[in-house]
C-alpha cells in the first residue's frame, strides 16, 4: 500500500502546472471561448518538453508505461482548463497501438506522436449506446476494406491526418487508421466549445495494413481503448472537479455578507465539504482503476466505478460551486464557468452515470 | 503508487480467516443471535474472548515491549475487517484503545493488573466519556473527581455506557480542576463496575442494543487508578480517535453483506425464467452499492497509509467516517429494495433471508453517523483541514 506519488511525478505535475498556468490565463482561454479550441504553441511545449510521451515506453522514445504519469497530464489539463484535447491522440491512438501492435509501425506512429503530430480516433456514434458493437462497417474485399458509417465527438479531426476508427466486420470488430482526407468531416458546436466533429465515412477504402492489431484482437483491443479512455477522461475530470472545488473555497473564504465571511456558515462550509469528500472519492477510484490497468487490460468493472464517480462529481461540484459563488459563477468575467461547461462534457462524453451503472450491474450480477 | 494489499497482508488475512472459522463454533453463532447477547457477554463470548487472548490475537496494536504484536495500521485494518465480517463483537475499545492507553500510561498496578489481563481476553471496560448535557461538546463534562487523602472521591452520572452491563470497569472521563478551560480540566480513571457506589440503568435501542446510563455514588478509587497524569485525560481521549474512526467504517461487513445479497438475488426465481438478479432496477442497486463499496475501501486504506506514514491528516479521517457512515446507511437501504417486503422480517419470523441480518443491520446503522463524532463536526473539520476555509461560527 503506497498513495505517495514518486519524486518524477510530483516533478511533472510541477512543472506542468508552471507551464499550463503561464499559457491558461483567462485572458488566453478567452481567445478560445469561440472558434476552433487548440493552442497550438501550448501544444507544441509540451511536445518540445516530452509530455507528450508520458505513458509511452522508453523504446519508442517515450517516458515509461505507467499510466499514472499520463493520467497526471489529463489531470493537469482540466485543472487549468487547456485548451487542448489529447485523449483521442495520446490515449485512444498511442496507448491502444503500444499494447496491440507489435509490428515496426508501432514504433513509427509513436515517435511521430511523441514529436508533434496529431492523430486522433472516431469512436462514438450517434444514438448507439454500445461502443464496442459499432455500426459503422467495414466490408473485406482482397487485401482492401471498404468503410462506411458515421462516427461523432471525434476530436481535432480536422487537423489530424490519420484517424483510428471502430468497426464491424466479418472478421468482427476492427481497429482500423484511415487518412483524414479520405473522410468528410463536419464541425460540431458544444457547450465548451471542444474541437469535435462529426466523421462521415462513405465507401472508404483502405489497405488491411491499416488494422492496427493482431488479427482476432479486434474487439479486446476496443474494450482496451474504451477502458482506458474513459480513466483517462476521469483524470480530466478530477483536475476540473478539483479546480472548482478550491475556487469554492477560496471565494467562500474571502466573500462577506452579514458582516462576516460566508464560508463560516455551516450550511456554505458543509456543501463545500461535500465537495471534497466527492473529490476524495473521486481521486481514489480514479487512481485505482489507472494502476490496475497498467499490468491488466480489461478491468472493465474498475474502468466503470471510475467513470461513474467522475460523473456525479462533476455534476455535483459544478452545481454546487456555481451556487455558492452567487451571480460570480456564472459571470464570464470570472474564472468558474468554463469549469462548468467543461464539468457537463466530462459527466456525458463515454456514458452518463446512470448509463454506466446499468452496464456495471449487468457485469455484477452475472459475475463479470 | 501501489493501491493493493501485499502478500504477507494477503497471508494474515487469509490466517485471519481460518482461525476466526475455527473459533466460530455453533454454540457461539447461536449465543449472539440471542438480543441480550448481541453484543457479547455471554459465556460462549467470555470463553471465545480467552481463547483470542491465549492464542495472542488481542493486543495487535500495542507495542512490542507492552506484550502486543505492534502490527502496522493497515494490518490492524484487516483484523478488523476480518473479525467483523463474522459478526462476532470483538471489543475493539477495550483491547485496541483503552488497553495500549492503560499499559503505556497506567499505574504499575493499572499495568500489571488491568494490562495483562486485557491482552488475555480476561477484562472488558465500558467507555465512560458521554453525559447528559455532555455529548458532541464532550469536554464540558462535569463527572468529578474530587482528590482526597488516599485517592479520589468519583460523583456523576454517563450516558450511553455501551457493555457497562457485562464490563469489569469503566474507562472513565472525570474532571479534576474547575478553574481551567473545559478541556484543560479532565482525568482518566479505573472504576471498578463492583464498587457499591456503582449503578446502572438500561437504554434499550431501537437497534435492540442494550446501552446504559451509568451513576457513580461517592465512588473512592486509589490513586493507582489514575490513567496518566493529572489534569492531562484529554490526550488520552483524543489520542486514539483516528484509529477507533477507521475502525467503525471498516468495508469488510457492508461488503460481506453485499456479497450475500448478490447470492441470495442470483438464486431468487421470480417467474419462470427470471431470477431477481434478471431484473434493471436490481443491477442498478447493485451497482451503485459496488461503486460506493470499493471508494470506502480506498478511502480506508489510505487513511492505514497516512497512519503507517506516521502523518496526520485530520480532513482524509473526517471523510472516512462522514463517507462511510453515511455510505451504510444508503447501501442498508438498497440491499433491502432489492429483498424488498422480506427484508422487513425478523430473524423469529418466517420467510426471514439471510437471518434477518438486513432487519437489523438498518436498525443499527443510524448511530454511526452521530456517533464517534458527530459528521457535522467532521464536515466543520475537513472544510477548516481540507479546504483551509475559516471556521465555521
Amino acid at each position: 500500500m503506497d498513495f505517495s506519488e514518486q519524486p518524477h511525478q510530483t516533478e511533472i505535475r510541477d512543472s506542468l502546472n508552471k507551464i499550463l498556468s503561464e499559457h491558461c490565463s483567462q485572458e488566453c482561454l478567452k481567445q478560445y471561448d469561440s472558434g476552433f479550441k487548440h493552442d497550438e504553441d501550448l501544444f507544441s511545449l509540451l511536445s518540445g518538453n516530452g509530455y507528450l510521451g508520458l505513458g509511452i515506453n522508453e523504446k519508442y522514445g517515450g517516458s515509461g508505461e505507467d499510466l499514472y504519469d499520463l493520467g497526471i497530464l489529463f489531470e493537469r489539463l482540466g485543472y487549468h482548463a487547456a485548451p487542448l484535447s489529447l485523449s483521442g491522440c495520446l490515449v485512444d491512438v498511442a496507448q491502444t497501438i503500444q499494447k496491440f501492435n507489435s509490428d515496426s509501425s508501432c514504433n513509427k506512429i509513436l515517435s511521430s506522436i511523441i514529436a508533434g503530430e496529431i492523430y486522433t480516433s472516431a469512436i462514438l456514434e450517434p444514438s448507439n449506446q454500445d461502443p464496442e458493437n459499432p455500426a459503422t462497417s467495414a466490408l473485406i474485399e482482397g487485401n482492401e476494406l471498404i468503410i462506411s458509417g458515421t462516427k461523432y465527438l471525434s476530436e481535432l479531426a480536422s487537423i489530424a491526418k490519420n484517424i483510428l476508427v471502430s468497426v464491424n466486420s466479418d472478421e468482427g470488430v476492427l481497429l482500423v487508421l484511415v487518412k483524414s482526407d479520405q473522410v468528410k468531416l463536419t464541425e460540431l458546436s458544444s457547450t465548451a466549445n471542444s474541437p469535435l466533429f462529426k466523421v462521415d465515412l462513405e465507401s472508404v477504402r483502405v489497405d488491411r495494413k491499416s488494422i492496427i492489431h493482431e488479427k482476432g484482437k479486434g474487439l479486446e483491443a476496443l474494450r482496451y481503448l474504451l477502458q482506458i479512455n474513459m480513466v483517462m477522461r476521469s483524470y480530466f475530470a478530477l483536475g476540473v472537479n478539483e479546480k472548482m472545488t478550491s475556487l469554492i473555497a477560496s471565494y467562500t473564504s474571502e466573500r462577506e455578507q452579514f458582516g462576516r465571511v460566508i464560508g463560516t456558515f455551516q450550511a456554505v462550509s458543509h456543501r463545500a465539504a461535500n465537495c471534497f469528500i466527492d473529490l476524495e472519492c473521486h481521486r481514489l477510484v480514479n487512481q485505482q482503476a489507472s494502476i490496475k490497468l497498467n499490468t491488466n487490460l480489461d478491468c472493465e468493472n474498475d474502468a466503470l466505478v471510475s467513470k461513474i464517480w467522475a460523473a456525479n462529481t462533476s455534476h455535483r461540484t459544478s452545481y454546487s460551486a456555481q451556487h455558492l459563488h452567487g451571480g460570480m459563477g456564472v459571470d464570464k468575467d470570472y474564472v468558474l464557468w468554463r469549469y462548468c461547461l467543461l464539468a457537463k462534457e466530462c459527466e456525458l462524453i463515454n456514458g452518463s452515470a446512470s448509463q454506466n451503472i446499468d452496464r456495471l450491474g449487468i457485469n455484477i450480477t452475472t459475475n463479470q | 503508487m501501489l493501491i493493493e494489499l501485499n502478500p504477507k497482508q494477503l497471508k494474515l488475512r487469509d490466517e485471519l480467516q481460518e482461525y476466526f472459522e475455527g473459533l466460530f463454533t455453533p454454540e457461539l453463532k447461536a449465543e449472539l443471535n440471542l438480543p441480550e447477547y448481541f453484543e457479547g457477554g455471554g459465556p460462549e463470548f467470555k470463553k471465545a474472548m480467552r481463547t483470542m487472548g491465549s492464542d495472542g490475537w488481542i493486543g495487535l496494536s500495542w507495542k512490542k515491549e507492552l506484550g502486543g504484536k505492534e502490527l502496522s495500521p493497515i494490518e490492524q485494518y484487516i483484523f478488523v475487517e476480518t473479525i467483523m465480517r463474522t459478526g462476532f463483537p470483538f471489543p475493539f475499545l477495550t483491547t485496541e484503545s483503552v488497553g495500549p492507553m492503560i499499559a503505556e500510561h497506567g499505574s504499575e498496578w493499572a499495568k500489571e493488573e488491568i494490562a495483562t489481563k486485557i491482552l488475555k481476553g480476561e477484562i472488558i471496560f465500558g467507555i465512560g466519556y458521554s453525559e447528559p448535557n455532555s455529548g458532541t461538546d464532550l469536554a464540558s463534562l462535569q463527572t468529578k473527581a474530587i482528590k482526597d487523602n488516599d485517592g479520589f472521591l468519583i460523583n456523576g452520572q454517563k450516558m450511553w455506557t455501551s457493555l457497562a452491563n457485562f464490563s469489569d470497569y469503566i474507562w472513565l472521563a472525570t474532571r479534576t480542576d474547575f478553574e481551567v478551560k473545559n478541556h484543560k480540566g479532565i482525568s482518566m480513571f479505573i472504576v471498578p463496575t463492583n464498587d457499591s457506589g456503582f449503578s446502572m440503568s438500561a437504554i434499550n435501542t431501537l437497534g435492540d442494543v442494550r446501552t446504559n446510563a451509568t451513576f457513580y455514588d461517592n465512588i473512592h478509587v486509589p490513586d493507582s487508578h489514575l490513567v496518566g497524569k493529572l489534569n492531562q485525560g484529554w490526550s488520552l481521549i483524543t489520542s486514539q480517535l483516528n484509529l477507533e474512526r477507521l475502525a467503525l467504517v471498516n468495508h469488510g461487513p457492508v461488503e460481506e453483506l453485499y456479497k450475500d445479497v448478490l447470492k441470495t438475488a442470483q438464486a431468487t426465481k421470480i417467474n419462470n425464467d427470471q431470477y431477481l438478479s434478471d431484473l434493471s432496477w436490481v443491477k442498478h442497486n447493485f451497482a451503485q452499492i459496488h461503486s460506493g463499496i470499493e471508494a470506502l475501501k480506498l478511502i480506508c486504506w489510505k487513511q492505514t497509509w497516512i497512519m503507517e506514514s506516521g502523518q496526520l491528516n485530520m480532513a482524509e479521517a473526517s471523510v472516512a467516517k462522514v463517507y462511510g457512515s453515511e455510505f451504510f446507511i444508503e447501501a442498508y437501504r438498497l440491499m433491502m429494495e432489492i429483498i424488498g417486503e422480506l427484508s422487513i422480517l425478523k430473524n423469529n419470523s418466517e420467510f426471514r433471508i439471510l437471518n434477518a441480518r438486513l432487519e437489523r443491520m438498518y436498525r443499527t446503522a443510524s448511530i454511526l453517523t452521530f456517533g464517534g463524532g458527530t459528521n457535522e463536526v467532521q464536515r466543520d473539520i475537513i472544510a477548516m483541514a481540507g479546504l483551509l476555509m475559516p471556521r465555521t461560527r
